[in-house]
């Protein structure tokens, strides 16, 4: 599957995407999408990355990426910030929300505004931890299916 | 016989779906809409994001995105067990 | 032409553009060429729910419907055979 092709395609489309799902997650509390939506997004960069290299250097650079152990902080991380919640309140209370913290505390304004990137309590967290989980399972499978075809090619 | 029964069954579906999409509500017009007024108006509020989407989905109703978050970890797990392969570590 | 008429003109190009992937994506006997009629089917299908302003299912049918699933059949497909077998 490694034409001309694809190979110009993917030098100048995959930084593009990766950059388009990166800004969906991080942006997930003011525009449209959110951590899953990102995630997915990332992971199809990433799909055709693999799709477009050879399989050495694929599992060159795939050796020294821990994609099990990112979908497993993604996913605790996501159960942490929800058991935040128990400062005081129930479990997924949003208790960041308004309260002041350095980091996403600040309270928005009412109505229509262009959007500020210091809001949104515990959302901006979860969203990132979903993204990152997300893309890790995803991209995990197409690289088990990628490996997969390699072995029956060699034998 | 088969055939019959089948474009019978065939022709009843269809105008079975076809009497549901006339008796739709008309687009943007729901039954009930004390909730969705509630949140469009509060959520800016008290989850403090623009996105009311997004405060629903991870704040509201954070369950279901367990839920979701559960059902896609069990899914990769599967795949990976099923699809592994010895002395390779993904 | 004013908001009225392009809505449902989209509406019905949109019904006409799914019907005739869908049936494409059944009827062909090359495998790869079905999963692009698949491709294409959810790519249609992104475009109607973001007409029906649901951005948020728009990206994630997306990427998921025309991208991931694309690639999986695809390298799964390269694993078997590329046409289909008729017992």
């Amino acid at each position: 599957m490694t034409t001309v092709i694809i190979k110009t395609t993917t030098k100048y489309l995959a930084a593009l995407i990766l950059t388009f799902g990166a800004y969906i997650i991080v942006h997930g509390h003011l525009t449209p999408g959110g951590g899953f939506q990102g995630g997915a997004v990332f992971a199809s960069g990433l799909a055709l990355l693999i799709v477009a290299c050879e399989g050495d250097v694929i599992r060159e650079r795939f050796k020294k990426v821990p994609l099990s152990a990112l979908e497993s902080v993604g996913a605790l991380g996501f159960l942490g910030m929800a058991t935040l919640g128990f400062m005081g309140y129930t479990f997924f209370r949003n208790v960041i929300a308004n309260s002041g913290f350095p980091l996403f505390g600040e309270p928005t304004p009412l109505g229509i505004n262009p959007g500020y990137l210091n809001t949104g309590g515990t959302l901006p967290y979860m969203n990132i931890f979903v993204g990152t989980k997300v893309l890790a399972g995803l991209t995990s499978i197409i690289l088990v299916f990628y490996l997969l075809l390699e072995v029956r090619e060699n034998e | 016989m088969r055939r019959a029964l089948g474009l019978f069954a065939f022709i009843g579906f269809t105008l079975f779906l076809i009497a549901a999409a006339m008796s739709l509500r008309p687009f943007g017009e729901p039954v009930h809409t004390e909730m969705d007024h509630y949140f469009i108006t509060h959520a800016q509020e008290e989850a403090s994001a623009n996105n009311v989407v997004t405060s629903i989905v991870f704040d509201y109703r954070g369950f279901d995105t367990l839920g979701e978050a559960t059902v896609l970890f069990t899914a990769v797990a599967g795949v990976l067990m099923a699809l592994r392969r010895r002395g390779v570590k993904v | 032409m004013n908001f009225d008429e392009l809505f449902w003109t989209l509406q019905v190009l949109v019904a006409v553009g799914l019907l005739t992937s869908a049936i494409a994506a059944v009827r062909f006997k090359n495998l790869i060429s079905a999963v692009i009629a698949m491709a294409v089917f959810s790519l249609i299908l992104s475009l109607e729910f973001y007409v029906l302003q649901a951005p948020d299912v728009a990206i994630a049918e997306a990427g998921v419907g025309a991208c991931l699933t694309t690639a999986m059949y695809l390298l799964a497909i390269k694993k078997t055979a590329a046409e289909e077998v008729i017992e």
